[in-house]
């Protein structure tokens, strides 16, 4: 009776133990083709750095591309530099990983090329520090303080005898830097705007970066989005906020055929930040068309087109097309050109009088801003300010006795309804005013403390200062009720003495000062790059106003308008600004000369 | 030790023979083991097929997303030699295996570059040596463009543990690198050695049911048969009250019923013709004894007449004669009814001696030798030269033999008779041979039925009284002997009487052949060299038979 069972059991035992369950080892299962394979072929890449050989023996062309090696991914930077430098000193260009590669923007100034007897040529050439180009894109104030470098070329020919024109050159004694010029990052480089939130999250604030142009096009999106994470450069931390922090970008932001991916791993599940943050990216994605699929910590957010999202939350929503306005004869008046626009002046014209500069600046609901410079008592000025819906009937004076000088104001636009703020320059000192024409001395961080000229951004969070004869951009902090000025970061810049700035763009400021003489630039807002606008103007420029042009409003760039020496200009086309512009003046009798309108400015 | 296994054998052979129960619960556990053991299989064998399908999808599934997000994000690269590959790579793989390092889901990504295996590093998340495990075959597979997967048993991050490995091709710019997930099936595994358990749990747990159902139902249906078997031994043993106890109404009550009727029946018959039979025997008893009181009145008349017969005339003194001769007969006849009737009535006693049968053949020879003179039939004997002991009772041994030798010096044709005593260690036999008319096929048995003739018709000379042989052989029975009979149509007859040589002991064998040696084979064929005759027979048949004798006529055959 118990033989059977044990081995019926036994045999049920053996049959399970050896027929089924998961084997140990298995054949391989194919279970069909892979997905189908990438186009394969070259990536669209922009244009790169020509090579050593490029340039053939030809000193100054060799020279300027070893001044050019360094563009295009950092990861490779010393790569394509040493490959210019001779064997035997490679040694002397000490590598540096990851972040910490930086390049040394300079601005080329005169190249003396001497030869010497052994056949190498020594070169010295002047530079002016711009700035640091660092792995993230962002220009930083320079470090090095060299105002000269020496290096040497020699023949790459095996013994250092005649040169041959295919060996090529190479540089000896190598500065122990890597070298970048100005022409090589606008040749090179793209520049790209990205915005990060202001401070209290109420607009967008441009960032200025540079991505190289071998950096395929397909990798813009995914270069956009670490820029991001990066964070803002330095001078414009105190204005705005970075995205949450420990935000990481996981792994490559990817896509193409107009559907791009981002993946964030980023704290905090806030709805509307997150909203804030799609934003944020459609506009620092420049004109990318497409869509956008988010995700935060793999969970994707709505697919969100970037076009439509631009057009929905615009960047300077109460920035209209420009009137031109000037002062004459203390009063301020229309000034009118075929085919703009132009409006009637906003003020009560009991008010409209004693005008020396004035800016008008339109808020929310079209209110207007009035902020003017008026003769006081004793010849001196004192600061007018009023509000109002369609017109300024009222003003407030700034108390006290007045100044003996004071710069044109500026208001410093807000999107919202809270009242309206503004920087002027009395007397070299940096002031905020209220809308009660109320005056505080906004500190500054500056060695030299004597402003004189202040212009504030589109956005408002941004100005440009012209102290102690340079020219600095610093950001701006409205938290608080009050206004607070960033630590100033100084402008490298051909131009000597400026005397007055305007923003021309949201990334380039327009500035009058002289290159030998008075002359107007356009100056990228980290001071690389560099526009000459005018360079003939026979006298210095004491009044300088643009209109900033965005990619909200589309309007002809580049319009500005200054005064010198009494005499009010426009620019494109670059004209004098004669009385006969002007509305609504009496007719000059014969005879009698005629004054000149001043102080021209626009109402936007 | 063989010799063991050989008794065990044998034991569970015998067991397996006299045990229904046995092998109803034997082949009921095969069978159902067989087909539990069947059945399991095929359940355990789906619940792993099912599991590893559901694993096998699910990693299809991974790996398919997982290659797709693989080739976007290297889709940047046109080189393999580019910088932020390698750290996208690494990202990737980060990204496939859930971002995580720490965690310990086991599932191990790799993504590996075959082709570029000096400017990519196979990555592996988390770091682990997956090389070993892909076999050489996988990659080929994956190198090919496919997708595929295979199980292979290895250790990665912590103890040995089967992996499913499923790969694809990643497609880049500048050619393919591959996407490996190892993920550890150590969870289908238990699930699959847990259902395994509980299907052989079950399975011998089912079988050992349907053993103890099939014992019990066999031994409701047994514990009754041997009950019928035990009752049916005692009532065959005599014992006729025996009957089987009747439980219920079913089958096996209805066999116990009928049983007991059956007994009951037979248990009355059996009384009755035992009755029948003992009247019969007690009648017959009776009247033997009510014959004998007359009888020898009769019987002294006629002494009285017959000694005084030469008186009379020649005819009276011949009737004398015939009534002396009849009532001799007539004697004879009463004792031998009252012989039969007392063993029928069982009261027939052996009375044992060692005795030596030599003495007792002489004497039976002598006190026939008057008659045998008469019919003109010569007796020999073929005695030992030794006294041939046994433990009989000489009286009906010299009955026996003289009733034998009687019949056959009464049959003999005046040819000789042979005696002829044998002995060995267990038995004695006398046999008795004649050359008569013999005996017809089926006649031996019947030799011995009371008052039976061969042949009705004739008239007998000695006066037997047709008892003898019956007589004879309820002798040889008493002494738990035998007594046999030959015969073959002329070549006379053979009676063999054969005894125990110490009383109550068994027969087994004879000391003596009870067909002699000399008798013809059954189908009457040739002896001692004799030729075989072939002929036409009776009915169209052939004949075979031995060439009659003196013919002399030969037919060559050849062939």
């Amino acid at each position: 009776m118990r033989r059977p069972t044990l081995l019926g059991a036994l045999g049920v035992m053996v049959l399970l133990g050896a027929g089924c369950g998961i084997p140990a080892q298995s054949e391989v299962r194919v279970d069909g083709k892979g997905s189908a394979a990438t186009e394969a072929g070259v990536i669209s890449r922009g244009s790169e750095p020509p090579t050593r050989t490029a340039a053939g023996s030809d000193n100054v062309a060799f020279v300027r591309n070893f001044l050019s090696a360094a563009s295009g991914e950092p990861d490779r930077a010393y790569e394509r530099v040493k490959a210019f430098i001779a064997p035997e000193d490679k040694s002397r260009l000490q590598d540096k990983k990851g972040s910490e590669v930086a390049l040394n923007v300079v601005r080329l100034g005169e190249a003396i090329y001497t030869l010497n007897s052994d056949s190498t040529t020594t070169v010295k050439i002047a530079v002016q520090q711009i700035g640091m180009l660092r792995a993230n894109g962002t220009l930083a104030p320079p470090v090095a303080t060299e105002t000269e470098y020496d290096f040497g070329l020699r023949s790459a020919s095996f013994n250092g005898g005649v040169n041959d024109e295919r060996a090529g050159l190479y540089v000896i004694d190598p500065p122990n830097v890597l070298l970048l010029s100005d022409t090589a990052l606008r040749q090179y480089y793209q520049d790209e705007t990205i915005y990060f939130w202001s401070s209290d999250r109420s607009r967008l604030v441009p960032d200025q970066r540079y991505r190289p142009q071998a950096v395929p096009v397909e990798r813009r999106v995914n270069e956009v989005v670490k820029w991001l994470v990066g964070g803002p450069s330095d001078w414009l931390r105190p204005g705005v906020v970075g995205l949450p922090d420990r935000t990481e970008l996981i792994n490559n932001a990817t896509g193409g055929n107009g559907r791009w991916e981002v993946n964030l791993d980023m704290s905090g599940d806030d709805q509307n930040g997150i909203d804030q943050l799609i934003t944020q990216l459609a506009w620092s994605l420049g004109d990318l068309p497409g869509q956008l699929e988010l995700k935060i910590r793999n969970n994707a957010q709505p697919v969100v087109d970037l076009g439509e999202r631009r057009d929905s939350w615009a960047l300077y929503p109460h920035a209209a097309s420009p009137q031109r306005f000037g002062v004459y004869d203390g009063a301020i008046h229309p000034l009118d050109f075929e085919g703009e626009p132009s409006g009637t002046v906003p003020l009560a014209p009991e008010v409209n009088r004693n005008v020396v500069s004035a800016t008008l600046g339109l808020a929310k609901d079209r209110r207007i801003l009035a902020a003017m410079v008026v003769t006081g008592s004793k010849n001196r000025y004192q600061l007018a300010v009023g509000t109002g819906t369609e017109q300024v009937s009222v003003l407030s004076r700034s108390g006290g006795t007045g100044y003996a000088s004071i710069s044109r104001p500026v208001w410093l636009r807000t999107v919202d309804s809270r009242p309206s703020r503004g920087l002027v320059v009395a007397d070299g000192q940096l002031y905020r005013f209220d809308e009660a024409a109320r005056m505080y001395p906004v500190p500054l961080n500056l060695p030299s403390a004597a402003v004189t000229a202040v212009a504030a951004a589109l956005d408002g969070q941004r100005v440009a200062l012209i102290a102690g004869g340079r020219l600095y951009v610093a950001a701006v902090n409205l938290d608080g009720g009050g206004v607070s000025i960033g630590p100033p970061r100084e402008l490298v810049t051909s131009l000597t003495n400026p005397t007055a700035v305007d923003w021309g763009r949201e990334d380039q400021l327009v500035v009058a000062g002289s290159v030998g003489q008075p002359a107007i630039y356009e100056i990228s807002v980290d001071g690389a790059l560099e526009t000459p606008l005018r360079t003939d103007l026979g006298a210095k420029v004491n009044h300088l106003t643009a209109y900033p042009t965005n990619r909200s409003v589309r309007t002809p760039s580049g319009a500005y308008m200054y005064e010198a020496n009494g005499v009010a200009y426009r620019s494109s086309p670059s004209e004098r600004i004669d009385p006969s512009r002007v509305r609504g003046i009496a007719p000059v009798p014969a005879g009698v000369r005629p004054s000149n309108p001043s102080a021209p400015f626009f109402l936007y | 030790m063989s010799g063991r296994v050989a008794g065990v054998v044998g034991r569970a052979h015998q067991t397996w023979r006299r045990s229904l129960q046995v092998r109803v619960v034997t082949i009921t556990l095969v069978a159902s083991s067989l087909l539990v053991g069947g059945f399991a299989f095929l359940i355990a064998d789906k619940i792993t097929t099912i599991l590893l399908d559901s694993a096998r999808s699910d990693v299809r599934q991974r790996v398919t997303t997982g290659a797709n997000y693989a080739a976007k994000q290297v889709s940047f690269y046109g080189q393999a030699q580019e910088a932020q590959l390698q750290e996208t790579i690494d990202g990737t793989v980060n990204y496939l295996a859930g971002g995580d390092p720490q965690q310990t889901s086991g599932v191990v990504v790799a993504i590996t570059a075959d082709d570029y295996p000096n400017d990519i590093q196979t990555r592996t998340s988390p770091s682990a040596n997956v090389q070993s495990l892909i076999s050489p075959e996988l990659r080929a597979a994956i190198a090919d463009g496919k997708v595929a997967s295979q199980i292979r048993t290895g250790r990665l991050t912590g103890e040995t543990t089967k992996y499913l490995i499923y790969g694809s091709p990643v497609p880049t710019r500048f050619g393919q690198i591959e996407l490996y997930y190892l993920v550890p099936l150590g969870r289908q595994d238990v699930t699959a050695a847990d259902a395994r358990a509980t299907v052989v749990a079950t399975g011998v747990a089912l079988v050992i049911l349907l053993g103890l159902l099939a014992a019990l139902v066999t031994r409701l249906v047994v514990n009754p048969v041997r009950v019928a078997a035990r009752t049916a031994q005692r009532l065959s043993a005599g014992l006729l009250d025996q009957r089987m106890v009747v439980n219920g109404e079913d089958d096996l009550a209805l066999l116990g019923a009928s049983f007991n009727q059956m007994a009951t029946n037979l248990q009355r018959q059996i009384l009755r013709l035992e009755e029948m039979s003992r009247l019969q025997r007690r009648f017959t008893s009776d009247v033997s004894h009510e014959l004998r009181t007359p009888l020898t009145t009769v019987r002294m008349a006629a002494d009285l007449i017959f000694a005084e017969r030469d008186e009379f005339d020649p005819a009276v003194a011949r009737s004398a004669e015939l009534l002396q001769a009849e009532l001799d007969r007539f004697e004879e006849l009463l004792t031998d009814l009252l012989e039969i009737s007392r063993f029928d009535a069982g009261f027939a006693m052996l009375d044992s001696e060692p005795t030596d049968l030599v003495p007792v053949v002489h004497r039976v020879v002598d006190r026939l030798a008057g008659l045998a003179e008469r019919v003109g039939v010569p007796i020999e004997l073929d005695l030992p030269g030794t006294p041939v002991i046994a433990e009989v009772d000489p009286r009906r041994v010299e009955r026996v033999l003289r009733n034998l030798v009687g019949n056959a010096v009464e049959h003999g044709e005046a040819r000789p008779v042979l005696i002829t005593l044998g002995i060995d260690e267990t038995a004695v036999a006398i046999t008795v041979r004649d050359h008569g008319v013999g005996l017809k096929v089926g006649e031996e048995k019947l030799v011995f039925n009371r008052f039976w003739r061969a042949d009705p018709s004739r008239a007998r000379q000695t006066g037997g009284t047709g008892l003898g042989l019956s007589i004879s052989l309820e002798d040889a029975r008493l002494h738990g002997g035998w007594l046999e009979a030959w015969g073959a149509p002329g070549q006379g007859a053979q009676f063999r009487l054969t005894l125990p040589a110490r009383a109550g002991d068994r027969l087994t064998t004879s000391p003596l052949r009870l067909v002699p040696a000399d008798a013809a084979l059954p189908f009457g064929g040739p002896r001692d060299g004799g030729t075989l005759a072939i002929g036409p027979g009776t009915g169209g048949a052939l004949a075979i038979g031995p060439t009659p004798a003196g013919d002399g006529q030969r037919t060559e055959v050849h062939s």
